[in-house]
């Protein structure tokens, strides 16, 4: 067993632990020790090959299709040294006032939110590609969707260097996307601060103790610290380790005693992938995937984003199989694909708990309005599809497996509740959220308004699992307003501690 | 270690060829692929998970017994494909949820071979943006 001490431990290195440890690396010049303990791998170079299995299972945890406890759900999250920013697609909003509002967490204000995500948007190389960077994928979009009279938006994103290989999800080949691997870890690491790879904390014991093991992996950098069982202690702890893992190791750690809510108030925007067959090849997988999205029903509970999905992906997200599914599959160079996203409201039943071996289990329970706003979603996608100049269109929900063109008028009839099962269609997730939620009082959050954990003066938590409820939008971006709140208080109080 | 048994991985080629059809036509080293794609996807996933996909596979071979008095692997290639029909569409909320998880990992041994690219029409690029120029 061998033991360490620092300063300051941040658990986790995305978009928030990335975040934090940069702001904090100043702290480093007055000889302050701070470590990010990051379980994943820090992958060289030449292993971003772009290969979706090889990828998936190298960046994602299981693969990016973690079960919520019914199945009815996958969880796709990051474990690498930069979290998730590895592998999303760099889509990079500033949170709107209206969800900020809506949460009404007391000293929590949009204006502040809006001021640090600026700062991240300067840092991170924030904004619009080119016109003739744009794919037909992105085109037809924006194009049906502005001859069906909806709102459309073109995405902000975080590249430098793009050469439009398309495979974000998979980690740059490129090296072009700017996640905290690229931006905020190295700028930290300069500083002095230490990342350890490889790294699980499992449990926090006591007054700022960290039981860890690192893990040897065949890929990857090795750790800067040896394989086995470390101790680590810290003055201040910083978690932020994702909506899944932070909630689990506060419950693993025994939190969840004094912390009704630990845990509880998970979203995930729950996303479907649609997909429309042109008569002939579109350019799709060439370019970046993300360039637009449709808030015009918001509303309605729903969001509409662009996307292309690698042939796994696409293949488990089209309901079916046999015949019909592989001849679908066989014309990957003319598949048109739309996102959907749910805005989901945050409810208690929803959750993170742990199973006997301490591991999160995430219980999800679609709430009626979801399944309704999913089931619409399909039926606007399809009329997008249809106007973008599709001949067929797949939906989950579909009472067959293609929807003609010649049927377009007929949606209701052919995209049906009855088909919505959750379990026999694909919903998946990568924006998750809560377990963690900020909030005024410790019955119903876990920390006040500065991530700091309520009537824990030396642990913090700095990543999406402090949203009170959904962001509404891809939540990046805010993830690393948060975390600059984050280390703004622990800069103040560390000392204190 | 491989999480499958010869058996049992003879039987999900069996499934597999009415999820895929295209999975037949793989050659030797086609059907290496297929597995160590699996074997590596199941060796990160929990223990219990692993054996719920053996007991679903198991379920899946004998199950048409009660319905037709012959297994799975008996049937003829229409009458399987009307079992996993079944059981995608009709039958109990687990049976439905253990089908997708088998189908699914069907999917990411044959689809997530990059090799297989050029014949779904995807062949990718790191430059793809060169591409949008032609």
């Amino acid at each position: 067993m061998r033991e360490h001490t620092f300063d300051i431990v941040i658990v986790g290195s995305g978009a928030g632990g990335g975040a934090a440890a940069k702001e904090l690396a100043p702290l480093c010049r007055e000889g302050v020790r701070i470590a990010v303990l990051e379980w994943g791998p820090r992958l060289a170079e030449h292993e971003y090959t772009g290969r979706e299995a090889e990828m998936a299972g190298k960046l994602y945890f299981e693969s990016g299709g973690v079960f919520t406890r019914d199945r009815t759900m996958t969880l796709a999250f990051g474990r690498a040294y930069g979290g998730s920013t590895v592998v999303y697609t760099g889509t990079s909003l500033m949170i709107p006032e209206g969800p900020v509002k809506r949460w009404g967490v007391p000293g929590l204000t949009w204006e502040d939110l809006r001021r640090r995500s600026l700062k991240y948007i300067r840092e991170n190389n924030v904004h619009l590609l080119e016109e003739e960077r744009l794919n037909d994928n992105n085109r037809l979009f924006r194009a049906a969707c502005e001859k069906l009279g909806f709102r459309v938006e073109q995405f902000p994103i975080n590249v430098k260097g793009c050469r439009g290989a398309g495979m974000c999800n998979l980690g740059c080949p490129n090296a072009a996307k700017q996640g905290t691997h690229r931006v905020q870890l190295p700028a930290a690491e300069a500083h002095g601060v230490e990342v350890i790879t490889n790294c699980k904390v499992q449990r926090i014991e006591g007054r700022g103790v960290l039981r860890a093991v690192v893990e040897e992996r065949p890929w990857g950098l090795p750790s800067p610290w040896e394989p086995g069982e470390h101790v680590v202690r810290a003055r201040v702890v910083i978690v932020a380790g994702g909506a899944v893992h932070s909630p689990a190791l506060l419950l693993r750690s025994g939190f969840g005693r004094q912390l009704p809510a630990l845990g509880r108030y998970f979203t995930a925007h729950p996303a479907l992938i649609l997909v429309g067959e042109h008569p002939r090849p579109i350019t799709n997988y060439y370019g970046h995937p993300k360039s637009f999205y449709c808030d015009h029903f918001a509303e309605r509970g729903f969001l509409l984003e662009t996307c292309m999905y690698f042939p796994f992906v696409t293949a488990k997200n089209l309901i079916g199989f046999g015949e019909e599914h592989a001849q679908l599959m066989h014309r990957m160079d003319r598949l048109q694909m739309i996102l959907v996203l749910a805005l989901d409201e945050a409810l208690p039943d929803n959750r993170v708990t742990l199973d006997r071996a301490g591991e999160p289990v995430v219980e999800y329970r679609f709430s009626e309005p979801v399944l309704e706003a999913l089931l619409e979603s399909m039926k606007v996608s399809a009329r997008i599809f249809f106007a973008a100049g599709a001949e067929r269109v797949h939906a989950p929900a579909g009472e067959k497996f293609f929807i003609e063109r010649h049927e377009q008028d007929h949606l209701d009839e052919l995209i049906t509740r009855r088909r919505l099962q959750p379990g026999r269609i694909s919903i998946a997730s990568a924006h998750l959220m809560g377990g963690c939620r900020m909030g005024a009082s410790p019955a119903d959050s876990v920390t006040d308004s500065w991530g700091q954990v309520h009537g824990v003066p030396w642990l913090y938590v700095a990543d999406s699992s402090l949203f009170p409820n959904c962001a509404e939008i891809n939540p990046y971006v805010t993830i690393m307003a948060f975390a600059d709140r984050v280390a703004e208080a622990v800069r103040a109080r560390w000392r204190e501690v | 270690m491989t999480p499958l048994n010869e058996a049992q991985w003879s039987f999900l080629h069996v499934v597999g060829r009415r999820v895929v059809p295209p999975l037949a036509e793989l050659d030797d080293a086609g059907r290496a692929r297929f597995r160590t794609i699996i074997s590596t996807a199941l060796a990160d996933r929990p223990a219990g998970v692993q054996a719920q996909i053996r007991a679903f596979l198991t379920l899946v071979r004998l199950a048409p017994l009660l319905r037709w008095g012959k297994t799975f692997p008996q049937l003829p290639a229409e009458r399987q494909g009307r079992f996993l029909r079944w059981l995608q569409d009709e039958a109990p909320g687990r049976l439905r949820q253990g089908f997708w998880g088998l189908k699914t990992l069907v999917f990411m041994g044959y689809y997530g071979q990059a090799e297989l690219g050029p014949s779904f029409a995807y062949t990718p690029s790191p430059t793809g943006n060169e591409h949008l120029r032609a």
